[in-house]
């Protein structure tokens, strides 16, 4: 919002400065965006002076040494001047020593070229009255040899560009600007004062210019004022209203519509005039929308109407969008010599609404919007009718017409009721102790009542335009604001114990970024809204997620939907990464993804990390590369850290699949039945080459995680006995079909030993080798295993072994296709 | 006679043991003297040619030789073993090389920073809490006491999803929409109805804004929350724990003040700006790093407790702005992009 500091001076004046004002603006709750600044600041030793001669500089060609005149009998100042734009007997701006010009340029008399000049003449510029640095201002002769500048050029102003919060409606005006510096520092207001119309309003009685008013949309028009006004004559405002409304970057219309702004500006209360004469049927109505109906508003732009949004109406047709914009059929124009001045209360939820679904927000609707003054309409109605009779002339017809709502909606926010304070309680709440005449003062020039109950304790009356205000906290609130937030006293922080433990999923992702980093994996941040284009790519037409993870007002075409993998940010920073020829790094990401889990949106915390196989940096010795069991490490590891029992689940090979490469890739886990999932493996080679330029093999890992793992509390582990007895360890290689996964055999060789054991253990079985080729056909394999059995309570013989060994074998032969190889 | 012969054998072994360098040679050169046709071993053989009482004492003098002997050999082929060793190690090392493997990653500058901000919370004992990025309107909004037709909404442009979306995990209250939180201070509602007060936490987390991307504004940002509920918590406790952490982050000679603000689930309500001499090019200004307030009474009526008993202050704070401050980092995208040269910069 602008405020024009002239204009505010209207109301509000003070010993204060205006730099002690521009800083306590935001401390009471006003940020200032900008000032901007009008005209000449207030300067002195700047007046109007007469150049009565002047010759070349002997020094200098381009410099003139001028004698001026500041008074018509007084001496000559030899003031040096580099501008040619003068003549003798012009009249300028001079700056005479101890001027302070705009940008902190101090005049004092100094020499130029080895002569001395008394002064400056001064450009429009470096008075900041214009942008005009071409030579020096001249003047024409009328002003007065002596006069200060300020009174030269009186249209010197500052413009506050003020954010206002939504709560302080009260404040959108000058007048309300005014009543807050006035409670701050004091001195007097004096707000226009008014005349006695309030007593004579009454329901409506038909006049010559209005016939009929009918409120029907009672429920979002709590209030509804007109004035008829007969004979007026519409032309250009005066030239003080016009550079009020400029300055705050309105433009001046015609003298009735300037002068509905020009209220709406001083005191918050919007309102509207319409021309009587192109009403039909001499009446209005204030009603909701039918359905289908429209109008052009005076932006010349056509709105469809709903029933929900209210119009003023006459007979026939709309002709203003209720407290948002006038229509054009009923405009003000030059030809106009009847009016209805409106001046209403409407319901700021209901035009709200109507805004958002118009798209249209003018000064109107958002002091509308945020709740206007309900009392605030007197004073409105008043002021137009003073300021159109003393500007546009014409008589009044009939009284002023007031039709109020019986809603209770329309009661409740008329009703202004009181507010019980305790000074103690207030204490409680902030924490330290203020004297009851301190929190007087202050409620006082905020214009509240205080109605005594005891010394320290008050009910208390606020005024209507504070609507904000309802509540005792409300009350703190005022007091802390005006009383100042530096007068909170300092303190040091005491802590009492509280008994909290940080969230599980927090912990663990600290742990993942720890583990991460220390495997050589640099953290990144990508964007959760992705790209339509990039869910086509990777999961392929039919993928089900998209439908539930489209958003349903996105802002740019590639941010549309919801990630539902961490890989592919992490594919976006590799390919970054990779164009702007940066060292082949590691990257990883911890963050939200959103999935459908069994036919539901479901938001999942989720693990990726991503790796060239090899780095491309030359380097002087090498080091292994890194492939899919590196990679099913990392992510085995980082499953460890989750309260799960992940050796529950199996891994399944990959296939036909746009991210991962099949048949290089595994899955583990199924987040749809185990509220877990973790991919591992190489990228789909085709996919990444064809659709992000990216070429060689890459690695990559990706953990789903259901929020609902972290409810789990893992058993307590138990201590198992450990042997101290030597082991002793036997080989067993087995010829299997190359399909059969070695985990399968793996996994049957141990079941089948757990049976076989009687009184001693088998403490580990491990995969040593896996060969394919030479002596072994086409689609066999031979997987070697290697197990250590040890005996609790003593050492164990060879024999022991060698029977369960036996056993082992022959089950293995017995009940499977596996076929027993020599171990040499 | 034996005797002399057995000082010349140890003699000759003294002096050639130091030459042998190579086990090949030490063998060869050991069966020369040890061996079954040894210097030592001949002359043990002329042993049963001696008579019965010189045995004893020539017998003393061989064993004297052999030990001689074995004590030399024995340092030879430990010499020789020792080398042998470290011939093993390949060339000695250039400890200026530099290693060739994968180095420590970084966590990313907003990591560090959302980490620096918890423990310092952490160390006055708030703990920490997490809540969901996907949100209903209730708990982003209505119980926040921003009602659907309040202005206030206007301040926080929402995505949302549309109304035929299911998320059993987030149940709606009535026919709320589903939207992206745009505040961690969903986080204050759905602790103050699981947890009873005393309450005291930081919730860190992703939020968006229907923004276009510029140098300060990102579709995703990060926020950490702070709310504090208790049965006597004050506005003093309020800027006592804020200036705390202003002095924590940005050094003894920063300057807090509380500016007058308005949100709906705080009364009062400030921003907190602080000012600090050693900025760089954001010295000696005020600069907004926070909102905060009193938590309002009909936050505290829509989750059940009552105002009139439990008292609390809330905060909340773009980690972004803070990391910027800190970091001099002068456009948010940067820390969307990863560069590695970007993220490594930060890598203490």
């Amino acid at each position: 919002m602008k405020i024009s500091y002239n204009w505010l001076k209207q109301y509000f004046s003070s010993e204060v400065t205006f730099n002690e004002i521009l800083e306590a603006l935001p401390l009471m709750g006003f940020d200032v965006e900008e000032t901007e600044i009008i005209g000449p600041p207030d300067i002195k030793n700047v007046v109007v002076g007469k150049v009565s001669s002047f010759v070349a500089h002997p020094n200098a060609d381009r410099l003139r040494l001028c004698k001026v005149a500041t008074d018509v009998s007084g001496d000559l100042h030899s003031i040096i001047c580099g501008a040619k734009n003068f003549k003798e007997g012009d009249h300028v701006m001079v700056a005479l020593p101890g001027a302070i010009l705009p940008g902190n340029f101090k005049i004092k008399v100094s020499k130029l070229r080895g002569i001395e000049s008394q002064g400056m003449l001064c450009s429009a510029k470096e008075l900041n009255i214009s942008d005009d640095n071409d030579g020096i201002l001249v003047l024409d002769d009328s002003n007065k040899l002596g006069t200060p500048l300020n009174d030269v050029f009186k249209k010197s102003d500052v413009i506050f560009h003020l954010e206002i919060t939504p709560n302080r409606v009260d404040v959108l005006s000058h007048i309300g600007l005014a009543r807050e510096l006035y409670a701050k520092f004091g001195g007097s207001l004096s707000i226009p004062s008014k005349n006695n119309l309030l007593d004579d309003v009454c329901n409506h009685v038909p006049n010559s210019v209005l016939n009929k008013i009918d409120l029907k949309a009672d429920t979002d028009c709590f209030e509804y004022n007109t004035l008829c006004i007969e004979g007026v004559k519409v032309g250009p405002s005066p030239d003080w209203m016009k550079e009020a409304l400029e300055s705050i970057g309105l433009r001046s219309i015609n003298n009735i519509v300037d002068i509905t702004n020009y209220i709406l500006h001083e005191s918050g209360q919007p309102m509207h005039a319409f021309d009587a004469g192109k009403l039909e049927g001499n009446s209005i109505i204030v009603r909701h929308a039918h359905e289908g109906e429209s109008i052009i508003t005076l932006d010349e732009k056509e709105h469809q109407l709903d029933r929900s949004i209210v119009v003023i109406a006459d007979s026939k047709k709309p002709l203003a969008i209720a407290g948002v914009m006038g229509g054009l059929d009923a405009e003000v124009s030059s030809s106009t010599t009847s009016i209805i001045i409106e001046v209403a209360c409407f319901n700021p939820s209901s035009i709200r609404m109507t805004s958002r679904k118009l798209g249209i927000s003018t000064d109107s609707s958002y002091r509308f919007e945020r709740g206007t003054d309900p009392k605030g309409l007197s004073y409105a109605i008043n002021r137009a009718l003073k300021l159109i009779h003393d500007i546009a002339g014409g008589k009044q017809v009939g009284k002023v017409s007031r039709l109020k709502s019986n809603s209770p909606l329309s009661k409740k926010y008329f009703d202004n009721g009181e507010i019980d304070f305790s000074l103690e309680k207030m204490h409680n709440f902030i924490g330290f102790s203020v004297s009851d005449a301190d929190v007087k003062s202050v409620f006082e020039k905020l214009n509240f009542q205080l109605f005594p109950v005891t010394k320290s304790n008050w009910r208390i009356r606020v005024p209507s335009y504070r609507g904000d205000i309802k509540r005792p906290v409300d009350l703190y609130e005022e007091f802390i604001r005006v009383f100042g937030t530096n007068m909170i006293p300092k303190k040091e922080i005491t802590i009492s114990g509280i008994n909290t433990k940080d969230h599980p999923i927090y912990t663990f992702n600290k742990s993942i970024l720890s583990f991460l980093t220390s495997k050589g994996f640099n953290e990144t941040y990508s964007n959760t809204l992705r790209d339509y284009e990039e869910f086509k790519l990777l999961y392929g037409e039919s993928n089900s997620d998209a439908k539930f993870l489209k958003l349903n007002n996105p802002l740019q075409s590639d941010q549309t939907h919801l990630r539902n993998s961490l890989i592919t940010g992490l594919i976006d920073v590799y390919k970054l990464n990779l164009s702007r020829q940066n060292s082949y790094s590691r990257f990883f990401e911890l963050g939200r993804v959103f999935s459908a889990v069994n036919n539901t949106l479901c938001e999942l915390i989720s693990v990726a990390f991503i790796s060239p196989i090899e780095s491309r940096d030359r380097k002087w010795i090498k080091r292994e590369p890194m492939d899919f069991y590196s990679a099913k490490s990392i992510v085995e590891d980082c499953i460890r850290l989750l309260p799960l029992e992940y050796s529950k689940f199996s891994y399944s090979l990959v296939h036909e699949n746009h991210l991962w490469q099949s048949g290089h890739s595994a899955k583990l886990g199924c987040i749809n039945e185990h509220n877990f999932e973790s991919s591992v493996g190489l990228l789909n080679l085709k996919n990444l080459k064809s659709n992000w330029g990216i070429t060689g093999p890459i690695i990559a890992g990706s953990i789903l995680i259901n929020p609902e793992v972290f409810k789990n509390n893992l058993n307590q582990v138990r201590y198992s006995e450990i042997s101290k007895q030597p082991t002793v360890s036997k080989d067993l290689a087995l010829i299997v079909k190359k399909d059969i996964p070695a985990g399968d055999v793996k996994f049957y060789i141990k079941a089948t030993i757990g049976s076989l054991l009687k009184n001693f253990l088998c403490e580990s079985i491990e995969i040593f080798d896996v060969y394919q080729g030479n002596g072994l056909s086409e689609d066999e394999k031979s997987i070697a295993l290697s197990m250590q059995f040890r005996a609790l309570d003593r050492t164990l013989n060879d024999t022991e072994v060698n029977s369960l060994f036996d056993a082992l074998q022959s089950k293995i032969i017995k009940d499977t296709e596996f076929k027993i190889r020599k171990m040499n | 006679m034996i005797k002399e012969r057995l000082e010349d054998i140890v003699a000759e072994v003294e002096s050639s043991v130091g030459r042998l360098n190579l086990r090949s040679d030490y063998d060869a050169y050991k069966s020369s003297i040890t061996g079954p046709k040894g210097k030592l071993t001949e002359v043990m053989k002329l042993m049963s040619q001696l008579p019965k009482e010189e045995k004893p004492i020539i017998g003393k003098e061989i064993n004297l030789a052999k030990i001689k002997i074995q004590n030399y050999l024995s340092k030879a082929i430990e010499r020789i073993e020792e080398k042998e060793l470290l011939n093993n190690l390949g060339d000695t090392i250039d400890p200026t090389l530099p290693h060739s493997d994968i180095s420590m990653g970084c966590s990313h500058p907003i990591t560090q920073v959302r980490e620096r901000i918890l423990k310092l919370f952490s160390r006055i004992g708030f703990a920490v809490a997490e809540g969901n990025e996907l949100e209903t309107e209730y708990y982003c909004f209505d119980a926040l006491n921003i009602p659907q037709e309040h202005p206030a909404r206007d301040m926080q442009d929402s995505y949302f999803m549309p109304d035929s979306i299911d998320i059993a995990s987030l149940p709606k209250k009535g026919r709320e929409r589903y939207l992206m939180r745009t505040h961690t201070s969903s986080v204050q509602i759905r602790y103050l109805l699981e947890e009873k007060p005393p309450i005291r936490i930081v919730a860190p987390g992703r939020c968006f804004r229907r923004d276009t991307p510029d140098a300060t504004h990102s579709a995703n940002f990060h926020q950490i929350e702070g709310l504090y509920v208790d049965n006597k918590v004050s506005l003093i406790d309020l800027k006592a724990t804020l200036d705390y952490f202003v002095k924590e982050i940005f050094g003894p000679s920063a300057k807090t003040r509380l500016r007058p603000s308005f949100f709906p689930f705080t009364e009062p309500s400030f921003e907190m700006d602080f000012y600090s001499p050693n900025l760089g090019k954001l010295s000696n200004q005020w600069l907004e790093i926070m909102g905060c307030g009193m938590v309002d009474p009909e936050v505290f009526k829509s989750v059940g407790l009552d105002s009139n008993k439990f008292t609390g202050f809330a905060f909340g704070m773009g980690i972004e702005r803070i990391a910027m401050i800190l970091q001099g980092v002068d456009d948010i995208r940067y820390y969307y992009q990863n560069d590695v040269r970007f993220l490594k910069q930060f890598n203490n």
